[in-house]
């Protein structure tokens, strides 16, 4: 069994995993169904005025945080069950070479959390165009926000990658949750308003994940990071949790 | 063949194995003995890579745990019998193991009617007893049939059919020619089954090679005896040398020999019943031969535990 051989093996058992844990399936199906059904609602009983004041991608947009945090939890479950089950030890008993298992949990959680999101974008979209355009109410669905349909996915994916490593630092679901909700909802809102009045000037443009990760998905602002900056920021936000993550796994005892 | 070699593992400043070095033979049930805190488990979890050695190394016919392709067709083991998602069913749970290998679903649906499971396949796993975890735990471990298989207490929470189940397992996979190391704290089972020992006190080696080595180095070995004259020959036993032990079944003679007490017998004859040389209980010899290592005492419970005052 070669090396490609042995990756689709671990790859195709911690899919497995996920498919068999029920509370992985619940916050994926929570993650992709909220949006949907919220979105749909309003499609069926909003906009009376006739006409949809932005782009339907753009509306489904707003969504994106929320999936994506949703997503980052599963990134989280799919690292600390293992721990939290014992079943780490069997993991790493069946592939000793901690860094095939590493790559299998991260190319996992970014196909579930890519197909996630899309499905989410479908979902959101194909019923509401449906709906809007059975009341005889003028929309448009993309608009100028193609960018915003790939971020929703890149969005969603970082999130489940930062949960992915937060689990595999903290080891442990309450901790990594809690890091992976307060920091981006409470935390770094208070972090950098504080810094801001420190300063006197905005240094929310500076904040990893409201400042530039939830910026993706928004138009464009003058005080804020252009679209490039926030990826590239946001990117080396995740990355550095990413390693640290990698590093612990490799290097702790099971 | 499993051997290792003067393996050290430290956590901060306290040494749970120290310079370790044993082998385990193929074709043979080695059991692995130590107090609580010997270092058992912790030497069980550097031989499969789980946990990383100070010093030293383990290897499997000449291969350490890591460099195997396949590992679970080598070496099957055994370390928890919870290591299991308790909302995954018992199929499930052994199917994502047998997917890192490609190992077919036949397979797995083998490995759970040997251990007697397959009427509860499709149970999951929280509704087990410790029991039935036992037997899924060893059923992951038979799930590669390994040439190797390492078994930390598989008979905890078994019921008297499940343990003498689990010695038969055990000798079955010994006479296939696999080799079997299992540490347990059932010392007669053990007894029953075990062809060598190894046996550890704070992480350093104490005794290891075969079971009646062991037994001739540390087990009590005394005579018992019934006579008609067993006062008169007990004063003469003592004269040579003899201590002497009364008990229900007769009178136990200690530091004498069963052919020095027929000889003086013979001599001022008289009469014997019964002249048998007895030997101490593995429990009595393991408990003799760690009682400087053990870590953990309980106080004695008959000389100084008290009801609770009212």
């Amino acid at each position: 069994m070669g090396g490609t051989a042995a990756m689709i093996g671990v790859l195709r058992s911690e899919l497995f995993k996920l498919r068999t844990t029920r509370a992985t399936k619940v916050v994926v199906a929570c993650s992709i169904a909220l949006p949907a059904i919220i979105f749909t609602l309003t499609s069926m009983y909003a906009f009376s005025n006739g006409e949809v004041g932005d782009s339907l991608v753009s509306m489904v947009g707003n969504f994106a945080p929320l999936t994506g945090l949703l997503l980052g939890v599963v990134g989280v479950l799919c690292s600390t069950q293992e721990y939290s089950q014992g079943t780490i030890r069997i993991t790493l008993v069946a592939t000793p070479n901690r860094f095939t298992v590493l790559v299998a949990k991260l190319l996992t959680t970014v196909v579930v959390s890519t197909v996630s999101s899309v499905l989410m974008l479908l979902l959101c979209l194909v019923p509401s165009q449906l709906i809007l355009s059975s009341r005889n109410i003028d929309f448009a669905t993309i608009d100028t926000d193609v960018r915003i349909l790939f971020s929703v996915v890149i969005l969603s994916v970082f999130l489940s990658v930062l949960g992915l490593s937060l689990g595999l630092v903290f080891k442990s679901s309450p901790g990594a949750i809690s890091a992976l909700l307060l920091w981006p909802t409470i935390l770094e809102g208070m972090v950098f308003g504080l810094l801001s009045v420190a300063f006197d000037r905005n240094m929310m443009k500076f904040a990893p994940v409201q400042g530039n990760g939830f910026r993706l998905i928004a138009h464009y602002a003058n005080e804020s990071n252009s679209w490039l900056v926030s990826l590239t920021v946001f990117t080396a936000f995740v990355a550095v949790f990413a390693v640290l993550g990698a590093v612990f796994f490799s290097r702790r005892d099971a | 063949m499993i051997v290792v070699e003067n393996l050290t593992k430290s956590y901060g400043s306290k040494k749970a194995v120290d310079s370790l070095s044993f082998s385990v033979a193929p074709g043979r049930v080695t059991g692995f003995l130590g107090p609580n805190g010997s270092g058992k488990s912790t030497t069980m979890r550097c031989m499969l890579g789980l946990d990383r050695p100070d010093t030293g190394h383990v290897l499997f016919d000449g291969k350490a745990y890591t460099e195997f392709e396949r590992p679970l067709t080598q070496v099957g083991s055994l370390l928890d019998a919870g290591d299991a998602h308790k909302g995954r069913t018992a199929r499930n749970h052994l199917r994502w193991i047998a997917l890192t290998h490609g190992i077919s679903v036949q397979r797995v649906d083998q490995v759970l009617q040997m251990v007697g499971m397959t009427e509860a396949a499709n149970t999951r796993v929280g509704k087990f007893s410790l029991g039935m975890r036992q037997r899924l735990g060893l059923a992951a471990a038979l799930l590669g049939d390994p040439k190797v298989v390492i078994l930390d207490e598989p008979a905890n929470g078994l019921d008297p059919e499940g343990i003498r189940w689990t010695r038969e397992v055990m000798r079955h996979l010994a006479d296939e020619g696999r080799s079997v190391l299992v540490s347990s704290h059932q010392l007669v089972e053990l007894s029953l089954v075990a062809d060598d020992l190894v046996v550890i006190g704070q992480g350093s080696l104490i005794s290891s090679g075969p079971i009646s080595q062991f037994m001739t180095q540390h087990a009590k070995t005394w005579v018992r005896v019934v006579s008609p004259s067993i006062d008169a020959l007990a004063e003469l036993v003592r004269l040579a040398g003899g201590t002497i032990e009364k008990t229900l079944e007769g009178v136990d003679f200690h530091g004498i020999s069963a052919a020095a007490i027929g000889e003086i017998a013979a001599k001022n004859n008289f009469v014997l019943h019964e002249l048998s040389p007895q030997i101490g209980s593995l429990e009595q010899a393991f408990l003799d031969a760690t009682d400087a290592s053990v870590e953990y005492r309980g106080e004695s419970a008959t000389s100084t535990w008290a009801a609770p005052q009212q």
